[in-house]
């Protein structure tokens, strides 16, 4: 799926988030998303994904607008997209499994199907030994895995990553890189970052700075 | 049963000593009030509540005097019944409003510097938190409460005077011409009290569930949701074991 | 506060019709609205059996001072206690209360999910928040709010009862008699529970779901939920029997 913004502007009350950014993301590119905290990375990925309503301009979904889009036609287009939070905005009160269940249930998945397919994820995210431990005793690398597991049961075609690597240590940084490209494989991949990092090597960066793209 | 029992005790206990710590380091620390927090506090707690207990007094009170409205026409009784309702049921009603804006907001604010880690910070750098921060919300609360509640007495003198003339047919000029014969100071001096005691209870209450916040955003919604709860459940217990005093000591 | 009670009425009902069209379109979860039912009973209930058990004493003390003054007999008071009890206090009362005890937890519950990205997870795992979450308390609220009010009624009139009997000496029974009670009365009730029932959640929820930033968008989601939902109860409650005045009034 090929995702562009056509000066795509985001208010937030008197504070500008997103200010007429035009770009766009080919089917299958890996972009990197770069810049200061505030300069907008966070809003434009969830733009990207429908989850906030540009103020002004609008996000094409290969050649649909989504402001045309009603709430269901949203919803129903939203499969297509899988995102790691920044905050992994795991639910603790479910188990690893039960999390990346989610995704596949809502969707009424036929049971067998849905836990094959969360196993089988679950196991590309290098989670397998822990599926009935909750959120709340795993390691922040793992949570993130878990995170990234959820964002691709369902088989998305998109992967937004909102600042993946934050608060890990070097070594997990790499990892959790290594996974995002792997599992991003035949998708299109946006991930967010403060700076672009050597372990996720992409065909293009964006640099956001106050709500606009910053060319040089 | 026994065992459950021991623990409920327990851990009331400890809620009542908690709350005691609170209000013992509270009054260690009130000849040395920091001036410029409690300023702070004060238009926090009292001057921006101002226009919440204006429309919730307004609200109750003309409500109270729709009810004996009804009275009217039946009941002699019903000056009596309104006399008790505009000086129970509007500062009761009116203490639990109070006591979610100012219990949530304190609470919340404490919370948010707690989870934070900024109680640690302050006392890293060897200042107490109760000095500058719990003490002068004590007492900005309790003068707010105060405050706030001798503007809505006010309030409920008009609407009683609206109530006579619904109820008795009692023009309002005369109304307030026997007023002497109304009101008594002891009532006056009783909601006073009693309000002050509020809002001491919401003070305490609340800063002691600020301060037992953990875990981050989580942890400060469930530190003002449970100061809301405390504050009712204090205002409820106040209000039962003052008046009969009350009652027996100012009223005639 | 800000903006005027129309405009943040506006929201409320809004949002409340948002949630109806959600639930209908995806259906809630029976589970769920059992949960909240559970949650909303055993929290409330004891603040609302305990409350207005103490508030039944302080009123009974009040006019028992009153009537001595003016004209001696307290148990002529019975009947229009119980009514008043019935068709205005309890009904208030309990919706004050289940605002401040449910509408906190509420708004910090939905805080916490908003600012912790959870609804925006939610909304990509296909779920409708507003049909997953919002929907279940309110139609728990408006199921258990009544039941709470006649709990209320209860507790108030027979600690009433209570003091009369044993701390005064007097007839106490005069208070749990129902005489004066009428249909509009009873209907009058039902319908500020009904309505307030419905509030309290949508209030709460409300603050909760547009909470945004940090953990003080929390503290701030619960200040302004609750306050709104304790106010807009006693908006309701003002308005229905001002309502039911004038329809009595006519008759």
């Amino acid at each position: 799926m090929q995702l562009s913004t056509h000066a795509l502007t985001l208010r937030f009350g008197p504070t500008t988030a997103l200010s007429a950014l035009t770009t766009n993301f080919p089917e299958g590119s890996r972009t990197v998303v770069w810049g200061p905290a505030g300069g907008g990375k966070t809003s434009l990925l969830k733009c990207l994904a429908g989850l906030l309503r540009p103020t002004e301009g609008e996000v094409r979904w290969d050649d649909v607008s989504t402001s045309g889009l009603s709430a269901e036609a949203r919803r129903a287009a939203q499969v297509d997209f899988g995102m790691v939070f920044q905050t992994d905005a795991l639910f603790d009160s479910l188990t690893v499994l039960d999390n990346v269940l989610l995704p596949l249930r809502n969707r009424r998945v036929p049971e067998a199907e849905a836990s094959a397919r969360a196993h089988e994820a679950l196991r590309r995210v290098g989670l397998s030994h822990a599926l009935d431990r909750r959120p709340e005793h795993l390691s922040g690398g793992m949570k993130k895995r878990c995170g990234v597991a959820r964002a691709i049961v369902a088989r998305p075609h998109v992967l937004l990553a909102d600042d993946p690597f934050s608060g890990l240590d070097p070594q997990t940084e790499r990892s959790i890189a290594e996974l995002l490209l792997e599992v991003s494989e035949g998708r299109t991949l946006v991930v967010a970052l403060p700076d672009p990092v050597d372990a996720l090597p992409v065909t293009r960066t964006v640099r956001l700075v106050d709500g606009a793209e910053a060319r040089g | 049963m026994i065992r459950a029992v021991g623990r409920l005790t327990l851990w009331a206990l400890r809620g009542l000593g908690a709350n005691a710590l609170v209000l013992a380091r509270t009054l260690f620390y009130l000849p040395r009030l920091d001036g410029g927090e409690l300023r702070r506090a004060l238009v926090l707690f009292g001057f921006r509540s101002l226009p919440l207990t204006l429309g919730a007094a307004a609200l109750i009170g003309a409500t109270v005097v729709l009810q004996i409205g009804v009275y009217a026409t039946r009941l002699y009784a019903g000056w009596a019944a309104g006399f008790s309702l505009l000086w129970e049921f509007g500062p009761l009603l009116l203490g639990l409003v109070m006591g979610a804006r100012i219990g949530a907001r304190n609470a919340a604010e404490l919370a948010l510097l707690n989870v934070n880690g900024q109680l640690e910070g302050l006392r890293g750098i060897s200042l107490d938190p109760f000095r500058i921060l719990v003490a002068p919300r004590v007492v900005a609360s309790l003068l707010s409460v105060l405050g706030l509640a001798s503007v809505t007495f006010l309030v409920a003198i008009i609407w009683q005077a609206v109530a006579a003339y619904l109820t008795l047919g009692l023009p309002v000029r005369i109304f307030f011409g026997a007023f002497a014969d109304l009101l008594f100071w002891g009532d006056l001096a009783a909601g006073i009290i009693k309000s002050a005691a509020y809002g001491l209870a919401i003070a305490v209450v609340s800063t002691t569930a600020g301060l037992k916040a953990a875990g981050g955003a989580a942890g400060v919604g469930r530190a003002a949701a449970a100061a809301v709860v405390s504050g009712c459940a204090a205002i409820f217990f106040l209000d039962l074991a003052l008046t009969p005093w009350l009652a027996k000591v100012l009223v005639r | 506060m800000t903006g005027g009670p129309l405009r943040v009425l506006g929201a409320q009902t809004m949002l409340f019709a948002r949630t109806v069209r959600a639930a209908a379109r995806h259906g809630v979860r029976r589970r769920e609205v059992l949960r909240h039912m559970a949650e909303l009973g055993t929290s409330s209930a004891l603040l609302i059996a305990v409350g207005l058990f103490f508030f039944g004493v302080v009123l009974v003390t009040i006019a028992w001072a009153q009537a001595r003054k003016y004209f001696g007999n307290i148990a002529v008071l019975g009947p229009p206690y119980f009514q008043l009890i019935l068709r205005e206090f309890s009904p208030i009362m309990a919706a004050v209360l289940a605002a401040s005890r449910q509408g906190a937890s509420t708004a910090a519950a939905l805080g916490a999910m908003s600012v912790n990205e959870q609804l925006e997870a939610l909304e990509l795992s296909a779920a409708d928040p507003l049909a997953e979450l919002v929907a279940p308390r309110l139609i728990a609220s408006v199921l258990v709010l009544p039941l709470l009010t006649v709990l209320g009624v209860v507790a108030a009139t027979s600690s009433a009862a209570l003091t009369i009997t044993f701390a005064f000496q007097n007839n106490g029974a005069a208070f749990l008699d129902p005489s004066l009670v009428t249909t509009g009365d009873v209907l009058s009730a039902l319908v500020k529970t009904l309505l307030c029932g419905a509030f309290i959640p949508i209030a709460a929820s409300l603050r909760g779901l547009q909470a945004q930033g940090g953990a003080g968008a929390v503290g701030e989601a619960v200040t302004v939920g609750v306050v709104e939902a304790c106010m807009g109860c006693l908006l309701i409650d003002f308005l229905v029997a001002a309502a039911f005045f004038i329809l009595s009034a006519q008759q």
